[in-house]
């Protein structure tokens, strides 16, 4: 009696895992799935998958769709917004879009896994990450951090500061209180902790946007001591377009790719030149701040885009060494690196990205940008 | 205790045998019936998901090996421990003062007709509040940087089974134990004492049990709200952040392990605590 129903579990027990694996097998095998551009009206469809929330991060992108630069190219560009939990990489290996926008340790990351990804250009050639204190906390270098609490956002966003520690002689793991930051800066201002990460062209400006209890008016810059990880020396590359590796060997997703950046540098190059048009846009499509924060992030933006003396989006070979030699030696609290090796195989190419400048910069487009000036933009309450 | 032998199993010991005496023997046979069945599905199952990984070519940030996974615990498995200890202190705190608060608020509610009347739906209400909505609420409300708010989230979500449980077996009095009490007069936390209470033990446990691993669960999912980055919860979506997926499961798997610790020991508390389950026929 017991035998049977033993033999009946076992058999139950082996149908139902290998039901699971099949299952799990159908959904995204190493062997690519082609999305193969689909055409509608003459235009080429191609999706791209952002990293966030729509916002004038992503202004250049947004921008090329509403005016046009990307249905100039015989492109119909799809925007897929990101998230807390989307991973742009894997949503691009899986075919479920055509380019992603990811920082590239993260993106490095991903490769090291089995993530099919090339990066094809360089959007921000700066980093834009901040670590800020309240002045009077005196953290005006990564040592003074020892025995405070210090906030990050995990998900693969912390390793400069984590870089920036190690530089400086203290190991994350023991020398700080590391706490799990939300998306914003409550836990600063409230006083729970002591530093926060902040990107120069959000968080911190929610920071300007909030009251001082003390004066009734809006923080002041004077009122904060901000870690810039460029001037520390321990900036990784962040926003970057991202193309499917296996694709890259069919011609026509390579025309595709540097029609889609031709489209793409155009639209940040306008954005650079209307910075308001810009953040207009970026409004209409929803952003969840405001207009003000949204120019104020335009303004932050552009600063880490322009001037680019080779041509916006070309990839500094030096900047990518720094950033996979951080990405390969910095340790988190638990001695675990972004990388374990040096990526393999084509993790870069301006192959594509230079086509597009060449094309720009033949129709006269400025794609240098040499006589930027960032703007002074006023913050208000709330970021509205 | 001693064992009576029928004298039909001593002539015939393959025969099949009453309840009582098969159960008193704990032969070799009786381990294997036992375990067996669970650990050779447990083993086919990790040998048809690893040959399917190897074999089907899926790709390890889909789906890592099984084999992919026990390197990474092996190797993090240092800080598996330290992490799962910081989140097994917030699950037992929690698991304890939910527990307390509903054991108190069960004896309320059953000894108030009106408490009774409204208590129920107020726990199930309490019961429905999201993880989600709850952490992030409690991180603001108390400092994100100590374990109060992670606390907080294990005795809420704990509270609803050991009160529902516990009110039932409160609620179940033998009549004939009433009449007894009655006639001696006894006053009403002398029958409490000697008799709800007691009678609703068992009911208490397993509230607890059922509790133990949503304890663990709880305190590990509210740790993807803010807070202090010590637990089981802040590596896992780090290394899924990553792409370390194997990681991130070696680190889940480690949250399986501890959830399988509280529940065993609710399991041996009960055993300890209603001898008289375990040794009639349950």
């Amino acid at each position: 009696m017991s035998k049977t129903i033993f033999g009946r579990r076992r058999a139950a027990g082996l149908l139902m895992s290998t039901v699971l694996a099949v299952a799990l097998a159908g959904c995204g095998t190493a062997d690519e799935q082609t999305a193969g551009p689909t055409s509608s009206g003459g235009l080429t469809t191609v999706k791209l998958q952002l990293q966030w929330f729509v916002q004038a991060q992503f202004a250049g992108f947004l921008a090329a769709a509403d005016q046009g630069f990307y249905a100039e190219q015989g492109l119909d560009v799809q925007i897929l917004e990101g998230g807390v939990d989307i991973v742009p990489q894997t949503v691009l290996a899986q075919g479920q879009a055509d380019y992603a926008v990811a920082w590239v340790p993260k993106a490095l990351a991903s490769r090291e896994q089995g993530v099919g990804i090339t990066e094809v250009a360089q959007i921000f050639q700066r980093s834009g990450t901040y670590q800020v204190s309240f002045a009077n906390k005196n953290i005006t270098s990564p040592a003074d951090l020892r025995g405070k609490k210090v906030g990050n956002w995990g998900f693969g966003n912390e390793f400069e500061l984590f870089a920036a520690m190690t530089k400086a002689g203290l190991d994350p793991g023991k020398d700080v209180t590391l706490v799990q930051q939300q998306f914003d800066m409550q836990a600063l201002l409230t006083g729970d902790i002591d530093a926060a990460q902040a990107m120069s062209y959000n968080e911190y400006a929610q920071l300007l946007e909030a009251k001082d209890p003390a004066t009734g008016e809006l923080y002041k810059p004077e009122a904060f001591a901000v870690l810039d990880w460029n001037t520390v020396g321990t900036a990784m590359l962040q926003d970057a377009v991202w193309a499917n590796t296996e694709r890259l060997s069919d011609p026509a997703y390579q025309e595709t790719t540097v029609k889609f950046l031709a489209g793409t540098l155009k639209g940040w190059a306008f954005c650079r030149d209307n910075p308001e048009k810009c953040r207009d846009i970026v409004v209409a499509k929803g952003s969840k701040l405001g207009a003000s924060h949204q120019l104020w992030q335009m303004n932050e933006v552009n600063k880490l885009i322009w001037p680019s003396p080779n041509g916006a989006g070309l990839l500094d070979e030096a900047a990518w060494n720094a950033t996979v030699d951080l990405s390969m030696t910095t340790k988190n609290q638990d001695g675990q690196t972004v990388l374990t090796k040096k990526p393999e195989g084509t993790a870069y190419t301006n192959e594509y990205v230079q086509k597009a400048i060449d094309q720009l910069t033949a129709a006269g487009t400025d794609v240098v940008g040499s006589g930027f000036t960032p703007a002074t933009v006023t913050l208000t309450e709330g970021g509205a | 205790m001693t064992v009576t032998v029928d004298p039909a199993v001593a002539a015939d010991p393959t025969a099949p045998v009453g309840g009582r005496a098969r159960r008193s023997r704990r032969t070799a046979k009786g381990l294997i019936e036992a375990l067996g069945p669970p650990i050779v599905v447990a083993a086919a199952g990790i040998t048809a998901w690893e040959l399917t990984v190897t074999l089907g070519r899926v790709a390890p940030y889909v789906l890592p090996a099984p084999s992919a996974i026990a390197e990474q615990f092996r190797l993090s498995f240092g800080t598996i421990v330290t992490t799962g200890t910081a989140s097994g202190t917030n699950a037992l705190a929690g698991l304890v003062l939910g527990t307390v608060v509903a054991l108190l608020a069960a004896m309320a509610a059953s000894r108030f007709r009106f408490l009774g009347e409204v208590s129920v739906p107020v726990a199930a209400a309490l019961n429905a509040l999201p993880i989600i909505a709850l952490a992030p609420i409690l991180n603001n409300m108390f400092s994100a940087t100590s374990n109060i708010p992670r606390r907080l989230v294990v005795a809420i979500v704990v509270f609803f089974p050991v009160f529902i449980t516990t009110l039932r077996g409160l609620r179940e009095v033998d009549p004939v134990h009433r009449d007894l009490m009655d006639s001696y007069a006894a006053g009403g936390w002398t029958f409490s004492r000697l008799v709800r209470l007691p009678g609703a033990l068992p009911f208490v446990f397993t509230g607890i049990r059922q509790a133990s691993s949503l304890a663990v669960i709880a305190a590990v999912v509210s740790e993807y709200f803010g807070g202090l980055q010590d637990g089981l919860g802040s590596r896992i979506t780090s290394a899924a952040a990553n792409t370390a997926y194997p990681r991130a499961w070696a680190f889940v798997a480690g949250a399986c392990v501890l959830g399988l610790l509280f529940y065993l020991i609710a399991l041996v508390l009960e055993r300890l605590a209603t001898p008289w389950r375990s040794r009639g026929s349950s």
